[in-house]
């Protein structure tokens, strides 16, 4: 009962949060638009360049136009909704650095969780937005895939917020690591947007342990394709190992982290 | 001899005219140097970025090697595998070494840092563009230095002709000008604009996929690629590095001058930009 009450308040608190983030974020809100608008265009460009190459090469080892949206879309609804709730964790490397965790430690509130869901960005919701708009007009779903399409979004946005804790924690042993963690999550990204069909099988296996692009892109378009509770158990499985590990090592390198003594309060 | 005092008034002018250029030129030269200095005393995190080239050059590869082998050829539109990677490196090598400028004159004119060096005994145009240079010169030649030994892994030696070695520092500096014009004219929008961040993600994503970061132009359908390559985004990414990898002479007069034309055009607008926003400039003291 009491670890019940515990979830909801946290619930509650990633709610307040993100609600306060957004409202906050739309007091600039001519600023806020064109920042929505300038990341739909920018995923739209990416989008552009692949209806071309699909009307020079119409099939790449069975991949067609619908795929790489589906693929497109997955993997911006799931950054977006990582970085408009979760948008703090790119700064752990820095807080870490800077002393900045010590605003956190004293509230009576999950570190982790608290550090996390403190900042937004705002060009998030252009990658939402994107991604629900291009998966409607260009895929037209049916209502039982766009269930799936939507149960598949909190999914792959807690192992895109998992990868940037395991990479953030690293500071906490190895000093700074921010352009280490930026490029490695950039590696990320970049392996998954495209077709997981052009990698052999040595990078295969990168791609579903190191680097989990197939978690976050491949495994959700067969899911889409051919809906399986096998493949969606080994999709919950590793949403699990790495949500799980991104909180052993936040937590193991919380008890090595040295207070920087900065002086700041969390509003 | 009042001809005789005309000539000597107009050799004094030309002397001194000519001892202005070369103080000038040395001291943005010298700004160009510490700006190198900087950078290379942060060679690491230089290092460490260009390693996202690897990541970015590897998937591109996998790809174009899969289209060349579903298609059947060892040739797509004039470009072998061992060219397209060749090319990808020059391109990405270019693309990547882009350095934060639009944030830095955003927070400038924000912070109101503009105002000071404003003051200073240079032009705030050259200054910038001589710290962008040193930032970007260190850049391109690290990623240029792991670009190569990955294409050298993945495709063999290239077979450069000796003219498109040549002409490609020319063309590449040029594309690195015609970049700061862009970049440091949206910078320069945060006079107006509460947010120039999303302006230059619109730029540098038009660069890459119309520029032909992802692939040369000619692999695009038509009329795009014909609209592509008149675009200027074409000078910056797809003309050096296809300079360099298939070098035509007809070809290279054709990128000058557009090269030229893109950077005319472009300077006269953002110095126009420049002239009007700098009028918008107020000093409180402090």
């Amino acid at each position: 009962m009491l670890r019940f009450k515990r979830i909801t308040a946290e619930v509650q608190l990633i709610f307040a949060y993100a609600l306060a983030n957004i409202l906050s974020a739309l007091e600039y809100r001519s600023a806020f638009i064109v920042q929505v608008i300038a990341m739909i265009a920018n995923n739209s460009l990416w989008l552009f360049f692949w209806w071309n190459y699909f009307q020079q090469f119409p099939l790449v080892n069975g991949w067609q136009g619908t795929d790489i949206v589906i693929l497109w879309a997955v993997a911006a609804s799931g950054f977006g909704v990582s970085v408009a709730i979760f948008g703090n964790a790119r700064q752990i490397p820095t807080l870490i650095m800077n002393g900045g965790l010590d605003a956190y430690l004293g509230m009576p509130r999950a570190v982790l969780l608290h550090v996390c869901i403190a900042a937004t960005d705002p060009s998030a919701w252009g990658d939402i937005i994107f991604a629900v708009g291009a998966y409607l007009l260009l895929v037209h779903p049916d209502p039982l895939h766009m269930a799936i399409f939507i149960m598949l979004i909190p999914l792959t946005a807690l192992i895109y917020t998992s990868f940037m804790v395991l990479l953030g924690s690293l500071a906490f042993f190895l000093g700074n690591t921010e352009g280490f963690a930026q490029q490695l999550f950039g590696a990320l990204i970049s392996f998954s947007t495209y077709p997981m069909d052009i990698f052999n099988g040595f990078v295969r296996v990168i791609l579903f342990t190191v680097l989990p692009a197939g978690f976050v892109s491949f495994i959700p378009l067969q899911l889409l394709h051919h809906f399986s509770w096998p493949l969606l158990g080994i999709l919950l499985g590793a949403v699990a190992i790495f949500a799980l590990g991104a909180t052993t090592l936040f937590r193991t390198g919380l008890r090595r982290y040295e207070s920087g003594n900065l002086m700041g309060a969390q509003m | 001899m009042q001809t005789e005092v005309a000539t000597a008034r107009s050799a004094g002018l030309i002397t001194r005219l000519k001892r202005r250029v070369r103080l000038s030129t040395l001291k943005y030269l010298a700004i160009l140097h510490v700006s190198i200095l900087n950078n290379l005393a942060y060679i690491m995190e230089v290092f460490f970025r260009a390693l996202l080239l690897v990541v970015l050059v590897f998937v591109l590869t996998q790809l174009w090697t899969t289209t060349f082998t579903l298609h059947g050829s060892r040739v797509l539109k004039g470009f072998s595998i061992a060219d397209m990677i060749w090319y990808l490196v020059a391109a990405e090598a270019i693309a990547l070494s882009l350095p934060p400028l639009t944030r830095r004159i955003d927070q400038e004119v924000r912070s109101g840092q503009l105002a000071y060096l404003l003051g200073r005994p240079a032009s705030y145009v050259l200054y910038n563009y001589a710290h962008y240079l040193g930032e970007r010169l260190v850049r391109l030649l690290m990623n240029i230095l792991i670009g190569s030994m990955l294409a050298l892994v993945m495709a063999g030696v290239p077979h450069f002709t000796w003219q498109g070695l040549l002409a490609w520092p020319l063309v590449a500096f040029i594309a690195l000008s015609i970049d700061f014009v862009l970049h440091f004219s949206i910078g320069l929008l945060a006079f107006w604009s509460e947010e120039t961040q999303s302006f230059s993600l619109i730029a540098s994503r038009l660069t890459l996929v119309l520029g032909g970061v992802l692939a040369p132009l000619e692999i695009f359908p038509q009329p795009l690629r014909s609209i592509a390559q008149a675009l200027p985004f074409s000078a910056i990414l797809y003309g050096p590095s296809r300079t360099l990898v298939h070098f035509e002479a007809a070809r290279l007069g054709a990128l000058l001058i557009q090269q030229c034309l893109t950077l005319l055009i472009g300077t006269f607008i953002m110095l126009t930009i420049y002239r009007v926003a700098v009028r918008r400039v107020n000093i409180n003291g402090g």
